[in-house]
C-alpha cells in the first residue's frame, strides 16, 4: 500500500480520536493545574496544589490500594485464563473454537448484568449462602457481598476472556516437536512446560497481565457494586471529584496520573510483544 | 558380525481404525548407519516415533541393548531424535540448545561447558554459539539440531528427515558430512526419509517400508541390483518394466519376442510376469547380447553426465528408458523418430510375478 493511500484510509479513525478523545482528555488534563472556585467550578490561576495532593498519604494509599486489588485480580485472571488456554490448545483441534466460543460468551452481555448477577450470587439471602442453608449448614456465613473479595472476584470474572484469548493466541501456534524435542532430551513433562512452553508463551501471559491490570485499576463501577460504598478505588474516587464533590481539577489530576500509570504499562508490554513478535518474523 | 544393537520384534501400531504399522521385524546393528526409506504414508514416520518413546506399540516388542524399551517414556530413552523441522528452542541460543539435554542429564557445569564447545567446534559452529535460531541459516540449523541431539552421545540417534530442508548442492554436502560424523562418534543412525538417493549414498542397510510393512532390507547395492518386489523394484532409482508371459524356460513380450533371464522356480509356467532391467543396463547396437528390441526415439534429455533417450517399442505402452554415458553418446548421434537396436545380457533382466 502506498503512504497516502494509507494516510487517506487512517484520517477517518484518526480524526475521530484525536476530535473525541485526545483533544478532551488534554482539556481534562490542564484542569488539573488550575484552581477549584470557592463554590465549584474553576478558577483559571495556575497552580501545583492538585498535583501534591495526590501524593497526601490519603489519597496515595487509595492508589496503593487499587494496584494492589487490580494485581491480584490480574494474577488470578493469568492463572485461570492460562490454564484454560492450555486445555483449549491441547484440545482437538475441531473442538477449538467451539471452546473459544464458550470462554467468550459471557462477554457478549452487558457489564453491569454480569455484575449484578453476582450480587444476587454473593448476597446475604443469595443463591450460595440459600444452597448451603439448604444442605442444613445452620450458622451465620462470613459477609461475601460488599468486601474486597467481591470485587476481585467480579474484575477477574469481567476480564477472564481477555485473558484467555491472549494466552491462547501464542499457546496454538506452538509447534508441538519443540515440547515432544524437550521430552526427547530428558525433560519431564513439568520441566518442558517450565523450561519451553512458559518461556515461549510469556508475551501471552503478559498481555493479559496488563489488560486486566490496566481495566480493573480505572474500573469504578464493579469496585461501587460489589464493594458497596465503604470501599473506594481510584475509579470511584476520580468519580466523586468530578460528580459529587465537583472538585474537577483534582478529580483531573487523579485521572492524569492514572493515564500515566497505564500508559507506561501498556507501552512496556508493547515494546515485549513487539521483540517477540519480530524475533519470531526474521525466522520466516 | 557386530553385536545386534535394536531388535524389532513383530512391532504393530494402530490409530483407531487405521494401520500405520502392519508387523514390522527388524535388526539393527551397533555402529549401523541405517535407513528407513518409503514414500509419505508408507509408516517410516510412525516407526520412527515408536523408537523415540513419542508413540506406543498396539503389539509388539522394541529391545535395546536386550532391554524391553516398548513403553518407556521418550525422556527415559537412551535414544535421540533429529525432528524434521529441527525444532530447535527459539528462546536459547545455539549453545543453550544443545546444553539442554546435558542439563537434564544433571551433569556438572563444567562438564556442560567443555561438551557443549567441544561439539559446536565438531559442527563448526563455535563462532556463532550465542546466536539464537532465528538468527542461522537453515543449513546452520540442521547443524545445531544434529548437535543438539548428538551431544548426550546416544545408544541411538534417530534423524527424521534430516536433509530435506537443505537445498541440493548443501544436502550433498551433508550427506558426506553425516556419515563422517557418524563414524567419529561411532553412534548407531536411524534415518528416516523418502529420497532413495539419499539412503543409497548414506546407509549401510536401507529397509524399504511400504503401507505399513517391510518390503526388504539390504545392503544399498542389494536394494539396487536385487529388488525382491516389482515396487521395490520401481521406488528406487529408475526400471523399465515390460508384461510378459512365462512359457517354459523362457518369458514371452506382448509382441511375442522372446526375452530371456535367469528364471527360479518361484514363477508358474504360464503365469503372468514383469520383467524389468535398469536404463543403464541397456546398450545400443550390440549384436551378441541375450536380449535385444527395436524401438523409436521418441524424447531425449541431455544431462551432461549422461544422455537419457526414451524409446517407443511393441513391448510396452511405457517408453523403454535408455541411460547412456557421455561416451557412449558422443560416439553415435541420436536424433528422435530414429529406429535403433538396444540390448542386454540375461543376468540384468530382473523378474517379477505380477
Amino acid at each position: 500500500m502506498t503512504d497516502r493511500k494509507s494516510f487517506y484510509l487512517m484520517t477517518p479513525a484518526l480524526a475521530w480520536l484525536t476530535g473525541l478523545m485526545v483533544i478532551p482528555c488534554l482539556l481534562i488534563l490542564a484542569l488539573a493545574f488550575f484552581r477549584r472556585g470557592t463554590y465549584g467550578g474553576i478558577e483559571y490561576t495556575f497552580t501545583l496544589e492538585n498535583i501534591g495532593l495526590v501524593f497526601d498519604p490519603l489519597y496515595a494509599s487509595i492508589f496503593l490500594k487499587s494496584a494492589s486489588i487490580a494485581g491480584l485480580s490480574a494474577l488470578i485472571a493469568v492463572i485461570v485464563g492460562y490454564a484454560a488456554a492450555y486445555a483449549i490448545a491441547a484440545a482437538p483441534a475441531k473442538r477449538q473454537p467451539i471452546l473459544l466460543f464458550f470462554a467468550v460468551l459471557p462477554f457478549w452481555s452487558n457489564y453491569l448484568v454480569r455484575t449484578y448477577a453476582w450480587i444476587v450470587l454473593l448476597n446475604r439471602e443469595g443463591l450460595i449462602a440459600s444452597i448451603v442453608h439448604s444442605l442444613g449448614y445452620e450458622g451465620e456465613l462470613p459477609r461475601m457481598l460488599y468486601t474486597e473479595s467481591a470485587v476481585v472476584i467480579g474484575l477477574v470474572y469481567n476480564y477472564l476472556p481477555f485473558v484467555i484469548l491472549a494466552c491462547y493466541a501464542p499457546l496454538s501456534r506452538l509447534n508441538p516437536e519443540i515440547a515432544e524435542a524437550s521430552r526427547d532430551l530428558g525433560g519431564s513433562g513439568w520441566t518442558t512446560f517450565r523450561r519451553v512452553t512458559l518461556p515461549m508463551t510469556a508475551p501471552g501471559i503478559a498481555t493479559g497481565f496488563v489488560f486486566v491490570f490496566v481495566l480493573s485499576i480505572g474500573n469504578f463501577v464493579t469496585p461501587a457494586l460489589l464493594g458497596g460504598g465503604q470501599f473506594q478505588m481510584i475509579g470511584n474516587l476520580v468519580y466523586a471529584q468530578f460528580l459529587t464533590a465537583n472538585d474537577w481539577p483534582f478529580g483531573a489530576a487523579l485521572s492524569m496520573f492514572l493515564i500515566a500509570i497505564m500508559m507506561g504499562l501498556l507501552t512496556l508490554q508493547t515494546f515485549a510483544t513487539e521483540r517477540a513478535s519480530g524475533a519470531r518474523q526474521e525466522d520466516t | 558380525m557386530t553385536q545386534t544393537l535394536l531388535s524389532i520384534r513383530n512391532i504393530k501400531k494402530h490409530f483407531g481404525a487405521v494401520q500405520a504399522i502392519a508387523g514390522i521385524d527388524l535388526d539393527i546393528r551397533e555402529n549401523e548407519f541405517f535407513a528407513l526409506l518409503g514414500a509419505s504414508g508408507s509408516g517410516k514416520t510412525t516407526l520412527l516415533r515408536m523408537l523415540a518413546g513419542f508413540e506406543m506399540p498396539t503389539a509388539g516388542s522394541v529391545m535395546l541393548d536386550g532391554q524391553d524399551i516398548s513403553h518407556v517414556l521418550p525422556n527415559h530413552r537412551p535414544v535421540n531424535l533429529m525432528f524434521q523441522s529441527y525444532a530447535l528452542f527459539p528462546h536459547m541460543t545455539a549453545a543453550q540448545n544443545i546444553a539442554y539435554g546435558l542439563e537434564m542429564d544433571k551433569l556438572p557445569r563444567p562438564e556442560i561447558k567443555a561438551r557443549v564447545a567441544e561439539i559446536l567446534d565438531v559442527i563448526q559452529l563455535s563462532p556463532l554459539a550465542n546466536r539464537k535460531p532465528d538468527q542461522l541459516s537453515g543449513g546452520q540449523r540442521q547443524r545445531v539440531a544434529l548437535a543438539r541431539a548428538l551431544v548426550k552421545r546416544p545408544r541411538l540417534l534417530l534423524l527424521d528427515e534430516p536433509l530435506g530442508a537443505l537445498d541440493k548442492k548443501l544436502r550433498g554436502e551433508m550427506q558426506l558430512e553425516l556419515k563422517r560424523i557418524q563414524h567419529e562418534f561411532g553412534i548407531t543412525f536411524i534415518v528416516v526419509t523418502h529420497d532413495q538417493e539419499e539412503a543409497l549414498v548414506m546407509a549401510d542397510r536401507i529397509a524399504i517400508l511400504h503401507e505399513g510393512n517391510l518390503l526388504q532390507c539390504g545392503s544399498p547395492h542389494e536394494i539396487y541390483e536385487h529388488p525382491q518386489s516389482r515396487f521395490a523394484a520401481g521406488f528406487i532409482g529408475v526400471m523399465n518394466f515390460l508384461p510378459v508371459r512365462r512359457s517354459g524356460n523362457e518369458l514371452i513380450a506382448k509382441d511375442g519376442s522372446k526375452i530371456t533371464a535367469d528364471l527360479g522356480d518361484d514363477l508358474a509356467n504360464e503365469s503372468d510376469a514383469v520383467a524389468a532391467v535398469r536404463p543403464e543396463r541397456l546398450s545400443l547396437d550390440v549384436q551378441d547380447d541375450d536380449n535385444r528390441l527395436t524401438g523409436r526415439v521418441s524424447a531425449l534429455a541431455y544431462h551432461g553426465l549422461d544422455l537419457q533417450v526414451h524409446l517407443d517399442t511393441p513391448l510396452s505402452s511405457e517408453p523403454i528408458m535408455i541411460r547412456l554415458t557421455a561416451d557412449a553418446a558422443e560416439g553415435r548421434r541420436l536424433s528422435i523418430g530414429e529406429n535403433v537396436t538396444v540390448g542386454w545380457p540375461a543376468k540384468d533382466t530382473r523378474v517379477f510375478s505380477a
